[in-house]
C-alpha cells in the first residue's frame, strides 16, 4: 500500500512540474472558452458594418415602405444597419424578361456594386415571391429583417387598398411566442435553451477527451521511457506490476482533479462575470462521477495498450484509436439532445466505452431516472475493476518485452498466463 | 547465500534458461558471464522475481524470495537511464521509497553517497544536467541507498572512466566485505578475472563451466606460453606440438599440447623466430571464455 502511494505521489509531482501538463492546464479553458463565446462574437461583430442592399422591384410598389420599415434597424452609433439601392430598371428596360433581369442585375453584383439584392417578382399580386441573391452564404439575420419588413409593407399596402384603417394592423396581428421551458423533480422551471443543454453537456464531455487524450498520452511516454531505459525493470524489483500500475492511475487521476478543480474555479469566476451560463454547472455532482469514473477506467485501458507500445508512433496509433471511441458519442449528440429517450441511446450508455460521454449528456438534457444513474455507475466501476485487471496482466509481460509488437494471439496468451 | 537450483524458463519456441544452478555465497562476488543471449538477463530476471521459473527454486538464505524481499535487493540494469526532468535527490528519493527507506535517513544517505561518489554539488540539479558518467553514479547510487542484502550490478563499469571505474570498484568491494551476496553480470572478462572468486559460463541457456576461478582455470590447462617476436610467425599454428593459437601483430599466445614441454618448444622455434621475449603464462578468462564458447557452439 505504501509503495502504491509512493508511486502515486511520484507521479503527481513529476508530471505537474512538466511544460505539457502546465500548458493543458492553461490553453484547455481558453480553447473551450473561446468556443463557447465565439459565436455570439463573431455575430455581434459582423453586424458593426452598415450593408448597402438593392432591392429590384419592377411593380415599384415596396421600395419606399422597406426604405421606411428598415431604417428603425440600427446599428451601435446610431448608423444605419441597412442602406438601400433601388437597381429597378428605367421604364424602357422594363422589356427585360425576368430571366434577362435577373442575369442583368447579377452582373451589377458580380461588379460589386451591391453584395446583396432583393427580387420582387410579381410584385402586388397574390403571387408576389422574393428572392435573396447574394454573392456570399445568406445571412439568416438580414433575411428575417427583410421578410419582417416587407410582409409589414405588403399587409400595409392590402390595408390601404381595401380600404382599412392601419392602426388596426397592431391589434389584428399581435403574436404570441412559446416560451420552452424544462420541468425538474425539484418544482424548479428553467428555460431550455438548446445552446445551454448543448454547451453544459459538450463542455464536459470535451473536457473529458482532452484529459483522457492529454493525460493517456503522458502515461504512454513515461511508460515508454521507462520501459527503453530499463527504469522499469528496477520498478517492478522494488514493487509488484499491480502495485506500480495502481499508483499510476492513482496519481493521474489525482493530478486530473486537481486540474479539474483549477479549472472549476476559473468556471465559477467567469460565472461571476456572467460570461458562462450557471446552468452548466447544475449538475456538477453527478457530471464529475461520471467524469472521474471514465477518466480510470479510460486510463485502465490506456496503461495496459501502453505497455505493450515499443515506438512513440505505435503510442501515437493507441491514442488514435481511443480518440475515435471518444468521439463517437458526438456523433450521437443531436439525436440525443432532440430525442433524449431514444433506444440508441439508451443502448449507448450501458456500453461502458461511451457511458461516460452518453451520460454527460443525457444527464442535461432531460432527467435521467435513478436506477440508470445506478446501474451505470454500477456498470462503470465493475468495468474498471476488469480494465485494469487485464491491463495489469499484460502491463506484466508488457513491460519487460522489447522489440516488436505483440499480436492479439499472443496477448491472449499474456492475459492466459499466471 | 542465495542459491539457484535447477533453473528453467521456457518460452514458446525457446528454452532461455535451461537447468541452471548456483549458489552466491556472502562475502564473495559471483561473477555471471556469457554471449549476448546466453540467458544471464532471463537469470537476473528470475532471481529479482520479476519473473517466474518455468521450473527450479531461488532461495535466499533457505528462504524463497518473495514480494516483501524485494526491499533488500539492489539491482543495476546494464542499460542506464534515469528520469531526466527530475532532480537527482528527489530520484534518489523515489526509489529509496519503493525499497520503504524512510526519508530520514535517505536524505542522510544520499549526502553521503553523493559525496563519495563526488557529485554532491548536483543534489538539486535536474539528471539531464549531469555528465553521462555522473548519471550512472546516481544511478548506482539507487542500487545500493537501501544498503541490500543482494546486489545484481549488471556491466557496472561500462561508460565510466579509468578513475570512477575504481571508485565503482571499491564501493562495491566494500560491501562485499560487508557480507553482502553480490552477482556481476558482465562481458569484460578482465573485470570479472580481477573480482570474482567465482564463475557460471553461460551459452544458449546451459552452463558451460562454473566454480572458482582458480579452479577453473587449473582445470583448463595451463600450458601457454606467450611469445614476442619480430618475423613471420604464422608457420606456429602447423606445428605438431601447438593444439592454437592466438596471433596479435607483435606477440603470439600458443596453446600447447599437454605433453609438450615450455624449455622444448621454445629451443625448436628459436631459429626459425626473432624471439624478444618468452613466457609461460595462464590462460585468461578471456581466453577460457572464448574456447568454451566456440567449443559449445561446435557441439
Amino acid at each position: 500500500m505504501n509503495k502504491i502511494f509512493s508511486v502515486a505521489k511520484w507521479e503527481f509531482l513529476e508530471k505537474i512540474k512538466t511544460r505539457a501538463f502546465l500548458i493543458s492546464m492553461i490553453v484547455t479553458p481558453v480553447i473551450i472558452i473561446a468556443f463557447a463565446m465565439l459565436p455570439t462574437l463573431l455575430e455581434n461583430h459582423e453586424t458593426d458594418v452598415t450593408k448597402l442592399i438593392g432591392v429590384v422591384d419592377s411593380s415599384g410598389l415596396y421600395f419606399t415602405g422597406l426604405q421606411q420599415k428598415l431604417k428603425y434597424e440600427k446599428l451601435p452609433g446610431d448608423l444605419p444597419r441597412y442602406v438601400l439601392v433601388d437597381l429597378t430598371p428605367d421604364s424602357q428596360a422594363t422589356s427585360y424578361k425576368n430571366d434577362e433581369l435577373v442575369k442583368h442585375t447579377d452582373e451589377k453584383v458580380f461588379k460589386n456594386k451591391v453584395n446583396s439584392y432583393l427580387m420582387v417578382k410579381n410584385g402586388g399580386t397574390d403571387s408576389v415571391q422574393l428572392q435573396w441573391r447574394s454573392n456570399s452564404t445568406a445571412n439568416y439575420k438580414d433575411i428575417r429583417n427583410f421578410e419582417q419588413a416587407f410582409n409589414e409593407v405588403s399587409v400595409d399596402l392590402k390595408f390601404k387598398k381595401e380600404g382599412i384603417d392601419t392602426s388596426l394592423k397592431k391589434y389584428l396581428f399581435s403574436q404570441v411566442d412559446i416560451q420552452p421551458i424544462k420541468i425538474s423533480k425539484e418544482g424548479k422551471d428553467k428555460g431550455s435553451d438548446f445552446l445551454t443543454v448543448f454547451f453544459s453537456s459538450f463542455v464536459f464531455i470535451i473536457l473529458l477527451m482532452i484529459m483522457i487524450m492529454s493525460s493517456g498520452g503522458m502515461l504512454v511516454r513515461s511508460l515508454l521511457e521507462e520501459k527503453s531505459n530499463r527504469l522499469i525493470e528496477i520498478l517492478v524489483s522494488s514493487c509488484t506490476p499491480t502495485q506500480l500500475l495502481t499508483g499510476k492511475i492513482i496519481g493521474l487521476s489525482m493530478l486530473n482533479l486537481f486540474q479539474i478543480v483549477i479549472w472549476g474555479l476559473i468556471g465559477i469566476a467567469l460565472t461571476g462575470a456572467a460570461t458562462i451560463s450557471p446552468e452548466i454547472f447544475e449538475n456538477i455532482g453527478l457530471d464529475l462521477v461520471y467524469f472521474v469514473l471514465g477518466f480510470v477506467f479510460y486510463t485502465g485501458i490506456f496503461v495496459g495498450l501502453g505497455a505493450t507500445a515499443t515506438t512513440e508512433q505505435e503510442a501515437q496509433q493507441f491514442n488514435s484509436y481511443i480518440s475515435m471511441i471518444l468521439i463517437l458519442p458526438i456523433v450521437f449528440a443531436i439525436s440525443a439532445i432532440q430525442n433524449p429517450n431514444s433506444e440508441i441511446v439508451h443502448i449507448l450508455s450501458y456500453i461502458p466505452l461511451t457511458t461516460p460521454s452518453i451520460m454527460l449528456l443525457r444527464l442535461n438534457i432531460s432527467p435521467v431516472p435513478i436506477t440508470d444513474i445506478l446501474t451505470t455507475i454500477l456498470i462503470l466501476v465493475v468495468s474498471i475493476f476488469i480494465s485494469i485487471y487485464f491491463s495489469s496482466k499484460i502491463f506484466k509481460i508488457g513491460i519487460l518485452s522489447y522489440g516488436k509488437r505483440p499480436t492479439i494471439r499472443e496477448l491472449i496468451t499474456w492475459i492466459k498466463e499466471k | 547465500m542465495l542459491s539457484v537450483k535447477n533453473l528453467i524458463k521456457e518460452y514458446k519456441n525457446v528454452t532461455a534458461v535451461n537447468d541452471i544452478s548456483f549458489d552466491v555465497e556472502p562475502g564473495k562476488i559471483f561473477g555471471l558471464l556469457g554471449p549476448n543471449g546466453a540467458g544471464k538477463t532471463t537469470t537476473i530476471r528470475i532471481a529479482l522475481n520479476i519473473i517466474r521459473p518455468t521450473s527450479g527454486s531461488v532461495l535466499f538464505d533457505g528462504k524463497p524470495i518473495t514480494n516483501e524481499f524485494a526491499n533488500d535487493i539492489g539491482y543495476l540494469p546494464e542499460e542506464r537511464g534515469l528520469y531526466k526532468k527530475s532532480k537527482v535527490i528527489n530520484v534518489i528519493q523515489y526509489f529509496a521509497s519503493l525499497k520503504k527507506l524512510d526519508k530520514n535517513q535517505t536524505t542522510e544517505r544520499a549526502k553521503y553517497w553523493l559525496a563519495k561518489l563526488g557529485i554532491g554539488n548536483y543534489r538539486n540539479n535536474n539528471i539531464e544536467e549531469l555528465s553521462k558518467g555522473n548519471q550512472q553514479k546516481v544511478q548506482f547510487i539507487t542500487a545500493i541507498i537501501h544498503d541490500p542484502k543482494l546486489l545484481i550490478l549488471d556491466e557496472p563499469f561500462s561508460g565510466f572512466d579509468p578513475i570512477n571505474q575504481q571508485l565503482i570498484r571499491e564501493t562495491i568491494l566494500s560491501f562485499v566485505n560487508s557480507g553482502k551476496v553480490v552477482i556481476l553480470s558482465t562481458h569484460q572478462m578482465e573485470t570479472a578475472e580481477k573480482l570474482c572468486s567465482d564463475i557460471l559460463l553461460l551459452n544458449n541457456g546451459k552452463e558451460i563451466c562454473k566454480g572458482s576461478l582458480t579452479g577453473i582455470k587449473r582445470d583448463f590447462g595451463t600450458n601457454n606460453v606467450k611469445i614476442e617476436f619480430e618475423g613471420n610467425a604464422s608457420f606456429l599454428n602447423s606445428l605438431p606440438e601447438v593444439k592454437g593459437v592466438d596471433l596479435y601483430g607483435i606477440y603470439a599466445e600458443v596453446h600447447l599440447k599437454k605433453e609438450v614441454k615450455p624449455a622444448e618448444f621454445l629451443r625448436k622455434i628459436s631459429d626459425k623466430l626473432l624471439i624478444n621475449q618468452f613466457s609461460v603464462i595462464e590462460p585468461t578468462l578471456n581466453k577460457i571464455f572464448i574456447d568454451a564458447i566456440n567449443n559449445s557452439n561446435k557441439k
